[in-house]
């Protein structure tokens, strides 16, 4: 049953929209955003044609080819007759792109045992004795504020920038693994031991699979912050990657450069969330409350 | 009380306060309105009297004898600029380095109205173990990249005859707020290019740090200046040049200070180091490496001397071979530096820096 749009369906509960408005209703403060930027960078250039502020259309495009088919300034040239593929892999943004994703996923890797440590914290008393009040406490302190005790500890190259990201990250991500590995019914531990169940298959085989989805879910929540620990350690000392080049080109304005990046981020980000979101329904089909 | 007061009172009462302030309001503004200028400072040797000509009242009785107002507000180096760019502020120091990449080049005509001081030795190359600039290749060296910092270094290998070693150099762009850390924890990290008091306190705290080179060998070449927007000197109405003509006023009377003898000169010098809450002989070491033009007679001279084209040329070159310029700008003299005698190093229609020597000569003939 089709009804036509009605004003006073805007503050109705009830109303079911057409397949139509929802499709497009969520594009219009999309579009909303680009015509207000394409109105505020039209304004600058026909004040000044030169403006790097708000850079227009073309300058964008000139940027994005710029970031994605040349080498970084810092690299030797390429040579003319490098076929499109080459070109690819020695740009600029390729080269920041690896370099990031790099740190980025060291980083991810290293929070694994994190997240076993909040397990075990929540399954094992004795764990949980140890380091409950410490983490709790470590979650507390501002990781960015240990930067300089960091550079002396992992030195000023890639791992200072790594264990800045595992630092702020892992306590959160402990935490929060053990609050949903506590959330398991006593119940259900007591009847798998009588059902001459080992204590690891208990933690394993038990908690640790049926928390899984959750635990999956809170590393979703948690890669922003991973990046901006990243972001944070490669503005402040760095040779490349995604965020060195954004504080690189800061300096001069590119902005041309730096929106693309910016977005590139973005979608990057959005991709790693998804394919997890995906990760997630395929291998535990039987949770699905998000 | 107020129980008693009718509803209709307070109603009249509020009318009657908002009638006032609308009549206040419009009859405020065309009573009198000077002409406001803010101007962005940042921390540094050089400019640091910006603050201590505000605070101790010479700005305000250059700007009241010019009938406009000025204010000063201190940033960051960097959004200073950004603020300078994005026309929020009227006029700004930067170094001439900054005047050419960053409003220059992104089509802000700008025009340099006070040449306060270029560094002579408060930027430097430290190294340890002593190295010499030829080691320098394959070793990381910490700075922040793009700024006066790569430019020292640069020229330090220029100079030395190590050019053909520059593409082998390993930058480590650094942010300035954690470079001494970075640098002094670590004994693996050899080479720092920095500034004061950044310089200062590495070698204060590690005996085992030489300085390579320092920029009082290539004098003159990093300019502090002060910039203004060139359609904010060219109102119509005269008060941008009123206002610069203040500022520099204010600006020599405040040198004159600074650099004189007595109690006057002590307090211009607290003033200025409390500027930057640096100790007053912590901001008098920095003073030593920093030729400030004393009078406007030195100023001016080093304005008009043929020498300072070639010295814009090696920082516009720079600027140019590493994309500071912009990505869309194919040719150096796409951004033009148009000089005191009116000859222009670029494109006739492109000149977007200015050097002008209008008002320093006009502080130094007295007529300001």
């Amino acid at each position: 049953m089709k009804n036509a749009f009605h004003p006073a369906d805007l503050a109705g509960i009830q109303v079911r929209p057409s397949r139509l408005w929802t499709q497009s209703l969520g594009w219009v403060l999309f579009l909303l955003g680009i015509a207000l930027y394409v109105n505020l960078s039209v304004a600058r250039h026909k004040e000044n044609p030169d403006d790097r502020v708000a850079p227009s259309a073309a300058q964008i495009y000139q940027g994005i080819k710029t970031a994605a088919l040349e080498p970084a300034e810092e690299d030797d040239p390429l040579d003319p007759g490098a076929t499109l593929a080459e070109r690819l892999t020695h740009s600029m943004l390729w080269k920041d792109t690896v370099a990031s994703a790099r740190r980025f996923l060291i980083a991810l890797g290293l929070l694994v045992p994190a997240i076993l440590l909040g397990l075990h914290m929540a399954i094992f008393p004795y764990f949980g004795a140890l380091f409950q009040r410490f983490v709790l406490f470590f979650d507390k302190i501002v990781a960015l504020s240990l930067l300089p005790i960091l550079f002396i500890a992992f030195g000023i190259e890639e791992w200072s920038k790594i264990m800045l990201m595992v630092i702020g990250v892992a306590p959160t991500l402990i935490l929060d693994s053990y609050n949903i590995a506590r959330s398991v019914p006593r119940e259900q531990i007591v009847k798998a031991f009588t059902l001459k169940s080992t204590n690891l298959d208990v933690a394993y085989r038990v908690v640790l699979k049926q928390v899984l989805p959750q635990i999956i879910n809170s590393v979703r929540l948690n890669l922003k912050p991973l990046a901006l620990f990243l972001f944070a350690g490669e503005m402040i000392a760095s040779t490349d990657g995604l965020a060195y080049r954004i504080a690189i080109m800061r300096r001069h304005m590119g902005m041309d450069i730096i929106l693309p990046y910016v977005l590139w981020v973005a979608l990057l980000l959005f991709v790693m969330d998804a394919l997890l979101r995906i990760a997630n329904r395929r291998l535990h089909p039987w949770y699905q409350p998000l | 009380m107020y129980r008693v007061l009718s509803k209709g009172w307070t109603l009249l009462r509020g009318v009657l306060i908002t009638v006032a302030l609308l009549i206040a309001s419009f009859a405020l503004p065309a009573q009198a309105e000077a002409p406001t200028f803010t101007v962005g400072w940042s921390v540094y040797a050089g400019w640091n009297p910006y603050f201590y000509m505000a605070r101790s009242g010479i700005l305000k009785r250059w700007a009241d004898k010019y009938g406009i107002v000025i204010k000063v507000q201190r940033f960051d180096y960097a959004a200073s600029l950004d603020a300078f760019v994005s026309k929020n502020i009227d006029a700004c120091t930067m170094t001439n380095m900054e005047a050419l990449d960053m409003p220059a080049a992104a089509g802000v005509d700008s025009t340099s109205v006070i040449i306060g001081d270029y560094s002579n030795g408060n930027d430097a190359v430290l190294a340890r173990n002593n190295l010499t600039l030829a080691q320098l290749p394959g070793r990381s060296i910490l700075l922040v990249q793009k700024t006066v910092s790569e430019y020292l270094l640069e020229r330090a290998m220029v100079i030395n005859g190590l050019s053909g070693d520059l593409p082998h150099l390993k930058l480590l762009n650094t942010s300035d707020s954690d470079i001494v850390g970075a640098y002094l924890g670590d004994r693996h990290n050899q080479v720092a290019v920095t500034w004061k008091p950044l310089v200062s306190e590495i070698l204060a705290q590690d005996s085992g740090v030489k300085e390579l080179f320092d920029s009082s060998k290539i004098p003159g070449e990093i300019l502090d200046l002060l910039v203004v927007r060139t359609e904010v000197l060219n109102r119509p109405d005269g008060s941008g040049v009123r206002f610069a003509k203040a500022i520099t006023g204010a600006w020599y009377e405040t040198m004159a200070e600074l650099t004189g003898s007595g109690s006057a000169a002590a307090r211009a010098i607290s003033g200025s180091a409390a500027a930057s809450d640096d100790s007053v002989a912590s901001y008098k070491e920095q003073l030593q490496t920093t030729h400030l033009f004393a009078s406007p007679q030195s100023a001016t001279q080093f304005a008009t001397d043929a020498a300072l084209k070639q010295k814009m040329d090696l920082v516009r070159q720079f600027c140019f071979h590493h994309d500071l310029l912009g990505q869309n700008i194919h040719s150096v003299d796409d951004v033009a530096i148009l000089y005191p005698d009116g000859s222009i190093q670029g494109k006739k229609d492109r000149v977007r820096l200015r050097m002008d020597a209008t008002y320093m000569k006009l502080a130094a003939q007295g007529k300001l």
